[in-house]
């Protein structure tokens, strides 16, 4: 009859009030479990989504602090331009998984069609046309594949020494190739025209052009509309989005930048009040303008990550990273997590209230059980032991039963609360910046789950024995001072 | 030699500003294999003495010594656990728990040497008491007061003390049983060499102990 036995004695022998104990264990425990499992699911769909939004980081001008600037400040503030060194030595920082940078321009063809969409109406053009959006890249196996993007369906992507000589070939996106007859190995040609615009008669000109021929490598399939087919909501802006990447050609940054080169002091040529206001305001590299692109090796380094550029970087410039757009869509999750977490901590403090006053009442009942053990010579220690086993066993069941129960109706009442709360708040339209997603508020509450997973069951045992074991320490300090004298005699 | 003897013992209750002494300079000492009793009117402080002696409470004053040694340097749980058995007049048992049980209890608490057979042991002491296996296995809030006094006293014997302390255990019994249990208490002293201090009310029963004691005015007395 040692203490252990004895507890486990006098949970059966005291059947009533175990099962009381029980029942107040269990109930609160489905606060507890509901809570944490809110708080999981929650947390989960931040990491999901996290993880979707990719782990892009870029470096832009900072339009909100632009946009505060009074127009004096504004007059006095030169705005520098980001180069290439600066974006190297961010892509050396350790967070760093592989980085771009880009350069890009538009270009017409006279050879070649440009992808309308499936159902390609004929489109009446004015002036010339500058379907064609040339986006250079200095990493050879190109940045947008690699992020799936788009894939990569046919022929190769670059190598260095393409990128590093500027050698003239592209990859195309199939589509566009399907549309011309292009294979890979075959040409076609671009052509670059500098026209001017008459302030006047409002006509535009074209100066001069030069063609651009390019050597199909490789061709691609985009990648971020295939999940979304069939939704019919955003289809409309996100066609037109499809069809500006179909006609977007990838090639070495060098040879974006020539043709830009080339494009300037044609135009300066032929525009001399230009030509001279340019040479007033002294920027001669003015073309040379990189779009850098970063891709962290994990999502969860983006906040580290800005904090560590942020300093390098030139005036109103500043760091945006894909995880950005968490917040924006992911309001009615963010809501659930906060309104969870004050749940959980009500709980955990109605508990130890609740659980403490319990046991103490149990205890004073059990006065005299307890003073004859100590009459005995039993250990004050082991007298607490045998309470604690008492309480413990029946905590352990009663905690195990609303690990299950508690989950289940927090799925319930989550789903219920969500869909209320989505339903009231309107999508806020975001402001797309190089970085871009088509993740909504959807995605977010489709990737919401309450699930029982191990690091739930793990944190509610902790959570809940933790709690219990502290509201049992509060009675059992009833007896330490226990006086069997008085309690007996 | 003495098993246990008081030397000195002082204690009060404070009143306001004033000391009531229930004890003053109290000695007295008892030895194995004799029955004791004490008597004193209600409120003379037999609880209190008894109290000190079982180690249930410390005196303001005085020592216990149990075979020559201050009891509050052998430790008194320890001294209650290896050492005393107590009985109370309210048998005090545990109402969840059969006799057996009870009795079980002392045993996996002491140090002292016991045999491996505990269960064996409890149901032949109750037995040797007079409750026969198919009361021993009852809760005890369905035995008599006779029966749970048995109890009580096999549970302080069950530890294999040689010093049992007991504090008007016939009190709540009438007469035949008191007769009954106080001719246990004569068997262990004179049987089993145990020391058996009684405190009572009565004289039928001191007339039987080997010694009698009067408790009055704080002070101990033999009694004729
Ligand atoms: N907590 C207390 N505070 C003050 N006085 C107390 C307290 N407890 C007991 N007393 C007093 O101490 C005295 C001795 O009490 P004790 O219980 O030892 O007497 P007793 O001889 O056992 O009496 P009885 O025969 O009625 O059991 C009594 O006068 C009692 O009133
Ligand atoms: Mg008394």
């Amino acid at each position: 009859m040692n203490f252990i036995k004895r507890g486990f004695l006098g949970i059966t022998r005291n059947k009533g009030k175990s099962l009381i104990l029980l029942a107040v264990i269990f109930i609160l425990g489905n606060l507890i479990s509901g809570a944490i499992s809110i708080q999981q699911a929650t947390s989960n769909v931040e990491s999901n989504i996290k993880e979707r939004l990719g782990a892009a980081a870029t470096v832009e001008i900072d339009y909100e602090e632009l946009d505060a600037l009074s127009e004096a400040e504004l007059m006095e503030t030169e705005i520098e331009d980001i180069d290439i060194d600066l974006i190297k030595q961010i892509g050396e920082l350790s967070y760093v998984k592989y980085y771009d940078y880009n350069m890009s321009t538009s270009l017409g063809s006279e050879s070649i069609e440009s992808y309308q969409g499936e159902d390609m109406e004929d489109l009446v053009q004015f002036g010339p046309s500058m379907d064609f959006m040339m986006k250079g890249i200095n990493y050879a196996p190109v940045l947008d594949f690699e992020e799936e993007k788009a894939k990569l369906v046919d022929g190769r992507v670059f190598n260095e020494e393409e990128v590093e000589n500027g050698t003239s070939v592209a990859i195309i996106s199939q589509k566009l190739a399907e549309l011309n007859n292009l294979h890979v190995g075959d040409t076609f040609t671009l052509s670059n025209m500098v026209f001017t615009y008459d302030d006047e008669t409002g006509e535009e000109e074209i100066v001069t052009s030069r063609d651009v021929v390019l050597e199909v490598i490789g061709l691609f399939e985009s990648q971020t509309l295939k999940e979304d087919a069939g939704e019919d909501s955003e289809d409309g802006m996100f066609d037109f989005m499809d069809m500006d990447y179909q006609n977007t050609i990838y090639v070495p940054n060098e040879i974006v930048r020539s043709e830009t080169e080339y494009y300037w002091e044609e135009l300066l040529k032929s525009d001399e009040e230009f030509a001279e206001m340019m040479e007033a305001e002294g920027e001669d590299s003015s073309f040379e303008y990189y779009t850098p692109m970063f891709v962290l090796n994990n999502p969860e380094d983006s906040e580290a990550f800005e904090e560590e550029v942020a300093p390098l970087l030139p005036k109103l410039y500043t760091v945006v990273s894909a995880t950005d757009q968490y917040d924006s869509i992911a309001g009615p999750v963010e809501s659930m997590s906060k309104l969870a977490k004050y749940v959980l901590a009500a709980a955990v403090i109605a508990t130890v209230l609740i659980i403490g006053l319990v046991v103490l009442l149990f205890l004073r009942d059990r006065k005299r059980e307890l003073g004859i053990y100590l009459s005995l010579g039993e250990r004050r220690g082991r007298v607490v032991g045998q309470i604690l086993i008492e309480v413990m066993v029946v905590a352990l069941i009663g905690i195990t039963l609303s690990l299950f129960s508690g989950n289940f109706i927090a799925g319930q009442v989550s789903d219920t609360m969500m869909k209320a709360d989505h339903n009231t708040s309107q999508d806020e339209m975001m402001y797309f910046s190089e970085i871009q997603t088509n993740l909504t508020t959807e995605d977010v509450l489709d990737s919401y789950e309450v699930s029982l997973n191990s690091s739930y069951i793990l944190i509610f045992y902790g959570i809940g024995l933790l709690t219990i074991l502290i509201s049992t320490v509060i009675p059992l300090v009833y007896i330490l001072r226990l006086n069997p004298k008085k309690i007996l005699m | 030699m003495m098993i246990l003897e008081a030397k000195d013992l002082n204690y009060y209750y404070q009143d306001g500003d004033k000391r009531r002494y229930i004890l003053k300079d109290t000695s007295v000492s008892f030895e194995k294999g004799k029955f004791y009793t004490i008597l004193g009117q209600s409120g003379s402080g037999k609880t209190t003495l008894l109290s000190l002696l079982s180690a249930l409470d410390s005196p303001h004053g005085g020592t216990v010594l149990f075979n020559d040694e201050d009891i509050k340097k052998i430790g008194y749980e320890k001294y209650r656990r290896n050492n005393v058995g107590i009985i109370f007049q309210s048998y005090n048992l545990i109402p969840t728990f059969t006799a057996v049980e009870n009795v079980l209890i002392p045993m996996s608490i002491t140090e002292n040497d016991i045999p491996e057979d505990v269960k064996t042991v409890a149901y032949n002491l109750l037995d040797y008491i007079g409750i026969v296996q198919s009361k021993a296995d009852r809760p005890v809030n369905k035995l008599s007061g006779g029966e749970q006094q048995r109890v009580a006293i096999a549970r302080a014997l069950a530890t294999n003390v040689e010093l049992i302390l007991a504090d008007e255990p016939t009190g709540n019994l009438d007469e035949e049983m008191e007769q009954e249990i106080i001719d246990i208490f004569k068997k262990m002293a004179h049987e089993h060499d145990k020391c058996v201090v009684v405190v009572t009310h009565s004289n039928e029963i001191a007339v039987q102990s080997d010694q009698a004691y009067l408790l009055r005015k704080g002070v101990l007395s033999s009694y004729e």
